[in-house]
């Protein structure tokens, strides 16, 4: 017998809907994982039946799931279950201390992998002093530890032999092999592409395994859920992310919806095949929640390492010289056909633009496609929109392009201080206009990035949006741009209803709607009326999803 | 250089749909003295059924014909064979080359061909990209056009465009299919062929080449510009414009522009590069000649084919009084109003200087 009556109804409580015409309710009914009614007890007590799950919120703040338009789901998983976990804000002893204790619980012959050291470490690091000191505490095993910036890694003596990198080894293109400028000598320390040497290493061992994979991303699920986040970008999603993503989903075991953005070229983190021929393999990984519908450009690198492209010169350095200001690695020509194809293809383009110069690039290529081909329902995205030139803000609005708002580094980190280091203090403090963003009318998505940010929880990015000051504690009485703060009920909407509207699931997620899937947070306190300065110690209480419970708050 | 005089030699590309009738037709050109000493390339010598004109066969890819012609089959890539009659020929193992034609298969899409040429660098200090000629017969020509796009482009990318086959048809299919043909290929030369017999001096037709004479290129242009006008004025295109969804024969529409306004290379140039990466597979055809601001006197002449361009020639004077830009472009679903949008905002062509296209019958 079929039921009449809603499957979960809630009841008294603050409900934020994210739907600007009913921003509030205090009851809704769920049914088939849909939302079927929002206002107040009025309106779902109808749609009670004998089988009706009743929930009553007791006053508490009831909103839409998070969506996150920026994360990479495998790592975050793999870095969770398996790797050595070191905060970024770690002094070069205690890391070198940390690989020491890991050395000693680690099998002989196996790879110690960890991360994530603050790049603003890079100079030290890279020096062959550094590196017999790693080398002191590794027991022989191979050591690979990733920057902060997740482009670079350290590795140690053991790798570099593993890796088959000597003296003579040459510098990769788009990457260089650290050497100490006194001697010569290697440093461990591999920028850029030169990291993917010993990445490739590894994974060519079969270190990780298809166990592996799968136990990865159903972890990273789970932690994705209980921050409260029921719908993602994975923003470099290589052929076993999006089988794995697939088999949970035909499993039913997929416990949020999933856009899954594929590289253009392999990644410098990542290995396999990238591309047209990834591409092409896209509707046999598509699933009810799994849906390979963008594609990942990386068009520069990170500040820190002086990798990102920007208008004006980096400080001078001994090696790059006076005036270097860093590179894009597609040409606009090239950029424009890699759009031009995704669009002819269905596909939105998520373009990676760490430097101002990479974000004027992104935005006159989409700019050529947009004159050529006229509208498109397609979003881009431009990733990490935070060193942006003044006269390029109203052209996100012009050309309909998403700042996608990730990781969260609009407040003082570590970060920011090896941008300091690399383009001086005042340049490196004009990061994140996301104020300016907003006022000309560009949407702004949130995201993580996460392992970037060691985890993806959004009301840590949230409240820094608000205070633009750490919310961890950590540069006390610092800020950053505060000119550029925006409000709470900001905040939510780029961490909900905006991040949908990036992904092409607006229709589906991301506010309280009747029709849009039942993905609701409860949360421990009202985000709009805690001071700003709280926020980040938001928890979620229970995460929906579909109408069923993923996580639970202990 | 190959020919006696120094000049560039010719590459003359003739394709057409299968059972179209090019073997005849190329049979009956290598009679001309015009082609005395041309090399041809063939796929395979049976094909074109040259026994008869076989005096020496050298060896199984060469041969040499009764009229002084090399035959030649393609072996592996046409780069190394056309490097390989250059080589014969600058060696005096066969007469100097005097032009070159190469005959494609039925299936043949004639782009690639250009593109070798036009891309190949140590082809280009020899050979010169001559006319693409494509054989339409009257009796199949319109449904094959309709069901193949390959038959389609092959038509489209024509310079020279000649129907066989008009002994076998009444005057109103002819009609009705050079009217289609005029559609996709408007400014290329049209000649029927009776009995295989054609106007053999079509090979000496005017054509948008850096070689051609300067009046024969200010010919073409003025007849590639006003094709369009006077078909769309003219309206006997009835057919066409009653079935509106054939208008565009698998969306291939072609259009040309005139622009009063001297051009800056060095954005025009971009707006070029951009084109190519975003349309260059819809570009079938662009020819234009360029009035650019920092050398009034010798107009840049333009030759691309899909995202291939040659690198612009400089001519040495304005082959005729009219000193406008003109563009000429056979397409495949490109709006003209994207390329005026585009010219005008990365070009920086002022937008009343560009005189609205000149819409082909298909428009």
């Amino acid at each position: 017998m079929q039921k009449s009556g809603a499957d979960l109804v809630f009841t008294n409580g603050r409900i934020y809907t994210l739907d600007r015409g009913r921003p509030w309710a205090s009851a809704l009914a769920v049914k088939a994982g849909r939302i079927v009614a929002v206002g107040d007890e009025g309106a779902v007590g109808p749609l009670v039946g004998p089988d009706t799950r009743r929930v009553d919120l007791k006053g508490a703040m009831l909103m839409p799931g998070i969506v996150d338009v920026h994360a990479h789901l495998m790592m975050g998983g793999q870095a969770e279950l398996f790797e050595l976990r070191v905060p970024p804000t770690a002094s070069v002893e205690t890391l070198i201390a940390r690989v020491g204790e890991r050395a000693a619980e680690t099998p002989e012959g196996s790879w110690i992998i960890g991360g994530q050291w603050g790049s603003n470490l890079l100079p030290e690091l890279n020096r062959a002093e550094a590196l017999a000191k790693l080398d002191a505490v590794s027991r022989g095993r191979p050591v690979m530890l990733r920057d902060d910036t997740y482009h670079n890694r350290w590795v140690n003596s053991e790798a570099l032999r593993r890796a088959g990198v000597g003296r003579d080894t040459p510098d990769p293109e788009k990457g260089s092999i650290g050497r100490d400028p006194a001697t010569g000598a290697l440093t461990g320390m591999m920028i850029e592409t030169a990291a993917g040497i010993v990445e490739r290493t590894i994974a060519d061992s079969g270190y990780y395994t298809e166990e592996m994979d799968r136990a990865a991303m159903a972890r990273s699920i789970a932690t994705l859920n209980s921050f409260g986040v029921t719908a993602f970008l994975d923003a470099a999603a290589m052929q076993p992310i999006l089988a794995a993503l697939k088999g949970l989903d035909d499993r039913g075991e997929l416990t949020a919806w999933s856009v899954s953005a594929m590289p253009a070229v392999e990644p410098s983190f990542m290995f396999g095949i990238a591309g047209d021929e990834l591409i092409a393999l896209r509707e046999q990984y598509r699933g009810a929640h799994a849906r390979p519908d963008f594609v990942k450009v990386f068009l520069d690198g990170v500040p820190g390492a002086r990798t990102a492209a920007f208008h004006e010169p980096y400080l001078p350095d001994p090696v790059l010289g006076c005036c270097f200001r860093g590179s894009t690695i597609v040409t606009v020509p090239d950029l424009i056909r890699w759009v031009g194809k995704c669009e002819t293809l269905g596909l939105g383009v998520k373009i990676h633009c760490a430097g101002d110069a990479a974000v004027s690039q992104a935005l006159d290529a989409i700019d050529v496609v947009r004159s050529f081909n006229g509208p498109t329902k397609l979003v881009h995205h431009i990733a990490h929109a935070s060193y942006i030139a003044p006269s390029d803000i109203p052209r996100f609005a012009e050309l309909g392009v998403a700042a996608d708002l990730s990781p969260f580094l609009w407040y003082p980190t570590s970060f920011l201080e090896g941008h300091k280091l690399a383009m001086g203090e005042e340049r490196a403090q004009r990061f994140w206009p996301n104020r300016e963003l907003l006022a000309s009318g560009a949407l702004l998505a949130g995201g993580s990035d996460w392992p970037v940010m060691p985890n993806p929880d959004p009301w840590n990015g949230m409240e820094g949006l608000v205070t633009r000051k750490n919310p961890s504690g950590e540069f006390p009485g610092a800020s950053l741009w505060p000119e550029q703060a925006l409000d709470v009920a900001t905040a939510l909407e780029i961490f909900t209803i905006n991040s949908a509207r990036a992904i092409g699931l607006a229709d589906t997620v991301g506010s309280i709607e009747i029709g849009k899937s039942a993905d609701l947070i409860v949360l421990d306190r009202n985000v709009l009326e805690v001071p700003a300065d709280e926020i980040a110690n938001t928890k979620v209480l229970t995460t929906w999803f579909e109408g069923r419970v993923v996580h639970e708050h202990a | 250089m190959s020919t006696p005089d120094g000049s560039l030699v010719p590459v003359t590309i003739l394709t057409g749909f299968l059972g179209s009738g090019k073997t005849t037709l190329l049979n009956r050109l290598l009679r001309r003295p015009a082609l005395q000493g041309a090399a041809v390339i063939v796929n395979e010598f049976g094909e074109i059924g040259l026994d008869h004109l076989l005096i020496e066969a050298s060896e199984e890819q060469f041969a040499l014909l009764d009229n002084g012609c090399i035959c030649c089959t393609v072996r592996g890539d046409l780069v190394g064979t056309l490097k390989e009659l250059d080589r014969r020929s600058r060696e005096g193992e066969t007469p100097p080359l005097t032009q070159v034609l190469i005959e494609t298969t039925g299936l043949a899409d004639p782009a690639p061909i250009l593109h070798t040429l036009m891309a190949e660098p140590e082809l280009g200090r020899v050979f010169r990209i001559g006319s693409v000629l494509t054989t339409v017969d009257v009796v199949n020509g319109l449904a094959t056009l309709e069901r193949h796009p390959e038959a389609a482009k092959q038509a489209a990318l024509a310079d020279r465009l000649i129907v066989t086959k008009t002994d076998l048809a009444d005057g109103e299919a002819v009609r009705r299919l050079e009217a289609r043909l005029a559609a996709l290929a408007p400014a290329a030369a049209l000649t029927r062929a009776l009995n295989g017999e054609a106007d053999f001096d079509l090979l000496e037709r005017p054509v948008a080449e850096p070689g051609a004479e300067p009046e024969r290129l200010a010919g073409w242009f003025d007849e590639a510009v006003s094709a369009g006008t006077h078909e769309c004025a003219a309206g006997h295109r009835g057919h066409a414009h009653a079935h509106p969804g054939e208008h565009h024969l698998h969306g291939i529409r072609s259009y040309s522009f005139v622009i009063d306004q001297p051009i800056e290379w060095s954005a025009f140039a971009q707006w070029l590069e951009y084109v190519a990466a975003l349309k260059g597979e819809d570009l079938l055809r662009l020819k234009g000649l360029v009035h650019v601001t920092d050398d009034p006197d010798r107009p840049l002449l333009l030759n691309g084919v899909q995202h291939v361009f040659h690198p612009p020639a400089r001519l040495d004077r304005w082959p005729s009084a009219d000193r406008r830009t003109r563009l000429v472009f056979i397409v495949r679903d490109i709006a003209p109003e994207a390329i005026e949008h585009t010219l005008v905002k990365f070009a920086a062509v002022n937008a009343a200087s560009i005189h609205p296209p000149q819409r082909s019958a298909a428009a």
